[in-house]
């Protein structure tokens, strides 16, 4: 291009009219100029990646960071027998508040705290916090709110926008576009939704997933899933790569445990609890009331309980406490009660230990001496030895010397001539103690082991007690041995005792007792079914027979301890048990009935154990045979069996009004045993 | 239409003959479609984080804005530039008008009132874009008038530079926009100095300016309560030391220097940037230069430097050539225009500079800036028909 012009007009009065050769050179200079300047921005670019490239490379990476977050998984639910939901998880999130966002500019703070009020969140808190805090990006201003309140706020907001973006509402007064710094972090909760049903059962999960007693401690690795990850990485090409596992949620737990004979249950238990409460001095119905209700043929359990009874959705909620016996410094339970009062002013220390002893879970936890519920052990080993013979006489005058000591009969009075049967009927020490000696040491202490008295039984729950070294060996006195054919001086658990006389019934099989029938993964497919499992035999069909005819004459014979714990409508057998605790003669006892149904052809075991209850006089297993005929009025008839007895116009009223008239099928002749489904 | 249009201009101002020309044409095309590739690299991010995964929001927008800021060009060009001599008061008045009206109608944005709404459109006017296109024609026309002899005066530097410094101080105390009132004040510094025939006065004020700057930082520096000074003074303290103000005014400057120094000498590769994954917000405005440097390295930097080279060369070809004194003068205020804001972004991302707004041509975000910036290369391409003219008058035609 020809830099040369052609001259053209002039430069006339009116102003310039061309664009003149030195007016060009200053345009050069100014072209000049700004090379320059771009020449300096080029260096300042070079050196900015010479001096300081590597440092800001690791900056730029290291601020990468926060890319890399956990996915949290979901933690498995746990079911009856039927389905009905005990335990599950539910998505709920945090809210994090960032009081540096919130402080770009004045105008968002307000808008914030309301939304945040909006929330249920303080705002006061909140403004304190930001101002003390104002370059914090990561608060947790509320934990565990709902998905749906979560997903209303968000509604809320959005269409709150909408609106001030359609009206043009100046910017400085707008209320939800100017909210900042508010976002969510999801994350799982744990929620109960029958509250107190099965509570000792389940046990609770509190944060981070981690199960404290009960089935959530025992399969807390089955219930916990894998978290997944979210997070970048650079290649070798320093391109940011980004990586999502997905996580894994936890698998499901299938109870064996019913639901509704849960319910029964602690219906009934609480019901004893209320009766009682107060009675003889301010507190529970009794220390502890508990119940076990056990397949018989299997070892599954269908229902566990004890009270005092807890919301596993709060379990550190301290008013459960008021009641409890307080504890002295072994943990072990004096005469005083807990108040509101006590709780009030309770020490950090103390709260670890009563909430452990609310959340403990006495069936399977807690030994006792059983009392007289040990009584046909001792015959069944007596029968199965042949040191016992069905025909065998006893003569019971009210006591019995062993080696220097008296020890007395249930029976003051004595119950004179006894047979074996009349012994477990009329539940007479002294014929039992002769028949100890009969046995013998050896072998009574060989079947001690055989019922698995003071072992585990394995029930998948955990902090179940081993005891065994409550449990005589072959080298104890007399005494010893005298007292322990009648179940004091030796200590068992629930589990132990019901799982022992399960096997007493049903032939000889000892089944070991088991609450989880199914894992299933997250999506419902099976992943293992746990099958009954028979540890041992530990008596003979012949011998079970013998123990079921006299058991049935604890509840129907003239003798009997256990004619209360009947149901109206069914034949049951069963054992009483009043045992005293230590130290003797404070008039303080454990007072029991372990029963079963049909008579004939044994189902269900009931168990109920009630510790100390709240009356003057304790020593009266009617406390415990009362509850035992409540469940099961109610249970045996939801289980399908029908009613094969007559029933007495008493009865039938208190059927009407339990609703239970129906079962009841009068003179039809009685298909024995067959459950309906 | 356009040739209608065209047709009109003919009729009314006589036919004008002349050439389009190709090579301003091809380098801002250029341009514009690498401005807008960039642009989807960096504000994808953000767009899809905002505007719920629609990734290309700004692309697309931006992309609307700029096939109507090409058929304004298009249109401006068919406009002999002399055109705009009889209308330079007019433009002017409209031009501060518009600021005025910011304070009725004003609409807020990231809290600056910077932009006026348009009714019935989806995008904002932002007044200052018009004052310096405003600027310019207006400066033209006066120093034209002002003859060679007053320009050689200390009254022809002066008087033309008043109606800008007018505009300057509107857009500052109105609209807040300091960056953009400096810009106009720099047009009209540019155009004089090329128009005026020495040198002295011109490195006397550059230098009173320069000593006046020192001075003012020294005070900011010194002073022991900068909160008074509001966020200017915070913001020269940030420039000085912004490892020491990472976490407030700081914190976009050392981020975009993260950007740059992490580049090196061939970038992580278009689309590859980390820092605009939410550590340099609002990237695709004012800092997309350092976006640049990270993605395309210091080539990338370098190549997008040299292409504004080439631009400002063909511009001062074309004022050169130009068929008269105004239009070479509108040429310079363009020139002037667009080299400034490029300077000044780029002094600005690399820190060289205390933290000032002012975009990129043909690269940042925003629908005003590329309207009035290809309005201006409109008015250059018909100062270039008239070149071509002479350039064809010359060979004889």
């Amino acid at each position: 291009m020809s830099r040369s012009r052609v001259v053209k007009g002039k430069n006339t009065r009116g102003g310039l009219k061309r664009f003149t050769i030195s007016m060009q050179r200053k345009l050069a200079v100014l072209f000049g100029l700004v090379l320059l300047a771009f020449t300096v921005l080029g260096i300042r670019l070079f050196l900015i990646n010479r001096d300081n490239g590597q440092i800001y490379k690791m900056q730029v990476l290291s601020q990468q960071a926060y890319e890399n977050q956990t996915i949290p998984y979901k933690r498995g639910k746990i079911m009856d027998c039927k389905g009905t939901v005990l335990a599950d998880s539910q998505l709920v999130y945090n809210v994090i508040v960032d009081s540096k966002a919130i402080l770009q500019k004045d105008v968002y703070l307000e808008p914030t705290l309301d939304a945040l009020e909006s929330l249920g969140i303080n705002r006061d808190r909140i403004r304190e916090f930001i101002t003390n805090h104002p370059a914090s990006q990561y608060y947790i201003a509320l934990k565990n709110l709902s998905y749906q309140n979560r997903k209303e706020y968000l509604e809320k907001v959005e269409a709150g926008i909408a609106q001030e973006v359609k009206n043009k509402v100046p910017a400085a007064e707008r209320r939800y576009s100017n909210i900042k710094g508010i976002w969510f972090e999801s994350g799982y909760s744990r929620f109960y939704p029958h509250g107190e049903l099965a509570c000792t059962v389940l046990g609770f999960s509190g944060s981070g997933n981690v199960g404290t007693c009960g089935l959530e401690e025992y399969y807390n690795d089955t219930l916990n899933g894998i978290a997944g990850r979210r997070y970048g990485y650079l290649d070798e090409g320093l391109n940011m790569e980004q990586t999502t596992i997905e996580a894994t949620d936890g698998n499901n737990l299938v109870l064996t445990l019913d639901a509704n004979i849960q319910s029964i249950v602690q219906k009934h238990l609480s019901a004893f609890d209320e009766e009682w409460k107060n009675v003889d001095h301010p507190g529970n119905g009794s220390n502890n009331t508990a119940c076990i209700v056990m397949d018989v043929n299997s070892g599954d359990i269908l229902a566990m309980a004890g009270t005092p009874f807890y919301n596993p959705n709060q379990p550190s909620d301290l008013a459960a406490l008021v009641g409890m016996p307080k504890l002295d410094a072994t943990d072990s339970p004096t005469d005083g009660y807990l108040t509101y009062k006590d709780i009030l002013v309770m020490s950090d220390e103390d709260k670890p230990r009563y909430l452990n002893a609310l959340w403990s879970n006495f069936c399977i936890s807690e030994a006792f001496e059983p009392g007289s519920t040990a009584k046909p052990f001792t015959v069944a080993a007596g029968l199965e030895t042949g040191t016992v013979k069905t025909d065998e006489l006893h003569f019971c005058p009210g006591y019995k010397y062993v080696d220097e000591f008296e020890i007395k009969c249930h029976n003051r009075d004595g119950d004179g001539w006894v047979t074996v049967g009349q012994a477990i009927e009329s539940s007479c020490n002294v014929a039992l103690m002769e028949m100890a000696e009969e046995i013998g040491k050896e072998n009574f202490t060989k079947f001690q082991n055989i019922f698995n008295f003071g072992l585990r039984t394995g029930i998948d729950l955990a902090d179940e007690a081993r005891t065994d070294s409550f449990v005589s060996d072959s080298t104890m006195a007399n005494s010893m041995l005298a007292t322990n054919a009648f179940g004091q001086n030796f200590d068992a658990t629930m589990i132990q005792m019901i799982s022992g006389f399960c096997s007493l019934i049903n032939g000889g099989n000892y089944y070991e007792p088991h609450i989880v029938r199914k894992v299933t993964s997250a999506n419902g497919t099976t992943l293992k079914t746990i099958e009954p499992r028979v540890l041992k035999k530990t008596v003979s069909e012949k011998t079970s027979e013998k123990i079921r005819e006299y058991t049935i004459q604890v509840v129907e014979g003239r003798h009997g301890t256990g004619e209360t714990a009947r149901p109206a409508g069914y034949r049951i057998g069963g054992k009483t048990g009043t045992a005293e605790t230590y130290p003797r003669g404070n008039n303080e006892y454990i007072v029991s009935f372990m029963g079963y149904a049909p008579a004939e052809d044994p189902q269900i075991a009931v168990y109920v154990v009630i510790d100390r209850p709240n009356y003057e006089y304790q020593d009266d297993a009617t406390f415990a045979t009362a509850v035992v005929r409540g469940i099961m009025q109610e249970v045996l008839p939801y289980m399908g069996f029908y009613m094969t007895e007559p029933v007495t116009d008493d009865e039938y009223e208190e059927l009407e009004e339990l609703g239970l008239a129906v079962t009841y099928t009068g003179d039809e002749s009685p298909d024995k045993w067959e459950k309906k489904d | 239409m356009v040739s209608s249009i065209a047709g009109f201009f003919k009729r009314k101002f006589g036919n004008r003959r002349g050439l389009l020309d190709y090579s301003l044409l091809f380098i801002v095309l250029f341009l514009l479609s690498f401005g807008l590739v960039m642009l989807y690299s960096v504000s994808s991010y953000e767009a899809a984080v905002e505007y719920k995964g629609d990734a290309a929001y700004y692309l697309r927008r931006q992309m609307v804005f700029t096939v109507f800021g090409l058929i304004l060009m298009a249109g401006v060009s068919l406009i002999p530039y002399t055109f705009w001599k009889k209308v330079s008061v007019l433009a002017y008045l409209m031009s501060v008008g518009l600021i005025v009206l910011v304070i009725p109608f004003g609409m807020e944005v990231n809290g600056a009132k910077r932009w006026i709404r348009i009714p019935g459109l989806p995008m904002q006017l932002q007044p200052a874009e018009v004052a310096k296109i405003g600027v310019i024609i207006l400066s033209a026309m006066i120093v034209e008038k002002l003859g060679r002899r007053a320009l050689a005066t200390m009254r022809g530097f002066v008087f033309p530079m008043i109606p800008a410094l007018i505009v300057a101080v509107m857009l500052w105390k109105i609209t807040d926009n300091l960056s953009s009132a400096i810009i106009v004040v720099a047009i009209v510094f540019g155009m004089l100095f090329v128009a005026c025939p020495d040198y002295g006065k011109f490195i006397a004020i550059a230098a009173v300016v320069a000593v006046a700057g020192v001075a003012i930082v020294w005070y900011i520096v010194n002073s022991a309560d900068t909160g008074s000074m509001g966020f200017r003074g915070e913001r020269v303290l940030a420039w000085l030391d912004p490892q020491q103000y990472a976490g407030g005014k700081g914190y976009q400057t050392i981020q975009a220097l993260y950007a740059i120094g992490s580049g090196g000498v061939f970038g992580k590769g278009l689309g590859q940037s980390m820092q605009k994954l939410g550590f340099i917000p609002e990237a695709q405005n004012d800092m997309i230069f350092s976006i640049i440097c990270e993605e395309l390295g210091l080539f990338g930097a370098i190549s997008i430097m040299l292409m504004f080279v080439l631009l400002l060369w063909r511009f001062m070809m074309i004022a050169d050539n130009a068929d008269d004194f105004y239009g070479a003068m509108l040429v310079v205020g363009v020139i002037s225009h667009i080299s400034v804001q490029v300077i000044l972004n780029i002094a600005v991302v690399t820190n060289m500079i205390p933290n000032t707004g002012v975009t990129l041509p043909f690269f940042s975000y925003g629908g005003s800036s590329v309207f009035f910036l290809l309005s201006e290369i409109g008015i250059v391409l018909s100062v270039a028909r008239g070149m071509s003219r002479n350039e064809l008058a010359k060979y004889g035609e």
